[in-house]
């Protein structure tokens, strides 16, 4: 090849790729896993090789050769981008240009370009974390630190999520040991034993605690995807869609949280595709051309709350009552049902999978399969809806997963287990058969569990009543939230490792999970929500 | 024989000028230059020229990319890649991909000639 000739084409495109590569290097450093810049960056130092090398230049083909196979495993994800890499990229680039710069003085290349690719190559093979440019012998005796940090070990720790299930099973386990052993001291009169088994509590409890806090991750975590989500969902549609987030800090359970991705992404589905109008639409109807939808959590109790709004259209109430008709449930029905009742038919199976539902109720898309994992996870949904205003989902989850401190009832024969996070206070009282009883001024419903549950009440006018937080069922409207169950008498209150109910009783009425007591016996945690909408004909 | 009509396709005006000097040389008329994929495929509609050179790494649709598509177009022309040292494998997906022959940079008048007359 005549050099000469292609001299000055090569000195001006060299150029012009040098200084492209220097801002595709300081933008990579604010975005790097840029996949255009990454792309454009290995051409470029892809075509200063290919020159380099056909004018012999072979000192600058030689860079542009080990920094063009480091921008190859950067774009190809085999390596994560460092501040290590990109400062020896940017020595690179100074070597470069004035090499560059050599050759356009007709002078000869005459720098050392090996301590440059050193560098390079030892930053890629530090890794994708930080990068320490040769082994620092810190802490031997005599030898000081190679740099002021040494070796070092990050305080954080990737563990994966399966070590926490195990852990906490164990710890389950540990929780069931000491039951029988508490047992052993209510017999016994060792004060010895006694303490003993009170220490040991004590340890297993905090134990429990601290694994659970290591399992807990911010909701944050999940919602980081939504926009991703909206951006996708709304691409040609026409729809504008603004997010807005509030409390994402609440942290869940690692296993709730995973449980809650779906669900979460179905509902915000049906809110673009159903509930939030073409922006054309929203504006005739004197609304904002941009919709919203707005993901809010809090904790309540051991418990958060997540509500999903839109500002779309809102459920046709008069559609999906035509609808619930098709499916069986008459009109008459749905034309006395309270609002909140009627909303939840959108959860219906078969109504909700109905082709025209979307369109006419303006949501429901699976909305029965939403509910069922929700259900799954020991939650609770409800809906919310105003035509032409909007619709709200609100989630009711589960902080915490599986250990659940939980008062042992007793009904005739059977042992039942009620949710302490739900018991405001436990009376004796003469009901007799009365439906309703006075609690601090408040009218508070009974609920019987014997009926509910197919078992003999038993005689006799004195019963024991766990009176329970029954929200959100009761306490709309300004009502007491509270009801009172009724059972025979109740026992100790135990840490109780539920484990979830599986097939073939995942569906069973009044329970939602079971534990086996020390002695072997399986009982039943109730689904007090369900009880007390059963009870009362209240829709959750 | 009629000079052959060549497209060439390179995103340095380095190699294309190198490439457009050997085939006026040897008598082959360049009737298109393109620095990237996508305005290789549009030029190869447009000029149909009797042979493509491709670059493999290029910008908007890599070498390949734009040899797949030209390919498909069913026109009565022949691709040549044109690849660095150390891309050979590509070359075995390139002739998948509908090329016939290749040259490797940097294009010398003999290497280019060769690669031309084996076609």
């Amino acid at each position: 090849m005549d050099t000469s000739r292609y001299k000055g084409i090569y000195l001006q495109e060299a150029k012009a790729h040098l200084s492209d590569i220097e801002s595709g290097l300081l933008s990579l450093e604010r975005d790097p896993s840029g996949k255009e810049t990454l792309d454009s960056l290995f051409r470029h130092y892809h075509s200063i090789k290919g020159m380099s090398a056909s004018m012999g230049y072979t000192p600058i083909m030689r860079l542009a050769h080990a920094e063009e196979d480091l921008l190859d495993k950067l774009r190809e994800g085999k390596l994560g981008l460092t501040e290590a890499m990109t400062s020896a990229l940017l020595k690179c680039l100074d070597v470069k240009r004035e090499l560059v710069g050599k050759v356009e003085n007709n002078e000869p290349l005459d720098i050392s370009i090996d301590p440059f690719i050193d560098e390079l190559t030892a930053a890629s093979k530090a890794g994708p974390s930080q990068a320490h440019p040769g082994p620092a012998a810190a802490n031997l005796p005599g030898i000081p630190p190679a740099h002021a940090g040494g070796l070092r070990l990050s305080n954080v720790m990737r563990v994966e999520g399966r070590v926490f299930d195990e852990l906490l099973a164990t710890v389950g386990d540990l929780f069931m040991v000491l039951s029988s052993f508490k047992a052993l001291t209510l017999e016994s009169r060792s004060i010895e034993l006694k303490d003993g088994v009170h220490m040991l509590g004590k340890t297993v409890g905090s134990l429990h605690g601290s694994i659970l806090s290591a399992r807990m991750l911010p909701i944050e975590d999940l919602a980081a995807g939504i926009p991703r989500i909206i951006r996708d969902l709304t691409a040609g549609s026409g729809k504008e869609v603004s997010l807005y987030t509030e409390g994402m800090d609440i942290s869940l359970d690692r296993a709730i949280l995973e449980g809650l991705s779906s669900p979460l992404v179905h509902i915000i589905r049906n809110a673009i595709d159903h509930g939030i109008e073409p922006a054309s639409e929203r504006i005739a109807n004197g609304k904002l051309s941009i919709g919203s939808i707005r993901v809010r959590a809090h904790a309540r109790k051991d418990r958060a709350v997540i509500e999903v709004s839109d500002d779309g259209r809102g459920i046709r109430k008069e559609a999906l009552r035509k609808k619930a008709a098709e499916r069986g449930v008459p009109l008459e029905k749905t034309a006395a049902m309270p609002d909140k009742e009627l909303l939840k038919l959108v959860c219906l199976p078969g109504l909700s999978t109905a082709g025209k539902v979307s369109e006419t109720s303006g949501r429901g898309v699976g909305m029965d399969v939403v509910k069922d994992a929700i259900e799954g996870l020991g939650g609770t949904l409800d809906i919310e809806s105003e035509e032409g205003r909007g619709t709200k989902v609100i989630l009711e989850l589960p902080r915490t997963t599986l250990i659940t401190k939980a008062l042992i009832v007793g009904i005739g024969p059977e042992r039942f287990l009620i949710p302490i996070s739900r018991i405001e206070k436990v009376i004796e009282a003469d009901t007799g058969a009365e439906d309703v009883f006075s609690y601090e001024g408040a009218s508070v419903p009974i609920v019987s569990l014997a009926p509910l549950f197919g078992l003999p009440e038993r005689d006799g006018r004195s019963h024991t009543l766990v009176l329970v937080d029954g929200s959100p069922v009761l306490g709309q409207n300004g009502e007491s939230p509270l009801a009172a169950l009724r059972v025979d008498g109740f026992g100790a209150e135990i840490d109780a490792y539920v484990k979830p109910l599986l097939p073939p009783i995942s569906k069973l009425w009044g329970a939602s999970g079971m534990t086996m007591m020390v002695d072997g016996s399986p009982v039943f945690l109730l689904d007090v929500q369900q009880l007390i909408s059963r009870s009362l004909e209240r829709a959750i | 024989m009629p000079p052959k009509r060549v497209l060439i396709a390179d995103d340095t005006e380095f190699f294309r000028t190198a490439l457009k000097d050997i085939l006026s040389r040897a008598g082959y008329e360049v009737v298109g230059e393109a620095s990237n994929g996508a305005e290789a495929i549009e030029l190869a509609m447009t000029l149909r020229p009797d042979l493509v050179i491709l670059d493999v790494v290029m910008p908007a649709k890599n070498g390949l990319e734009a040899a797949r598509a030209i390919s498909a177009l069913n026109l009565p022309l022949k691709i040549v890649m044109c690849t660095s040292l150390g891309y050979e494998p590509i070359v075995e997906e390139a002739v998948k991909a509908g090329a016939s022959g290749y040259i490797i940079k940097p294009p010398s008048e003999s290497k280019v000639l060769a690669a031309l007359k084996a076609l």
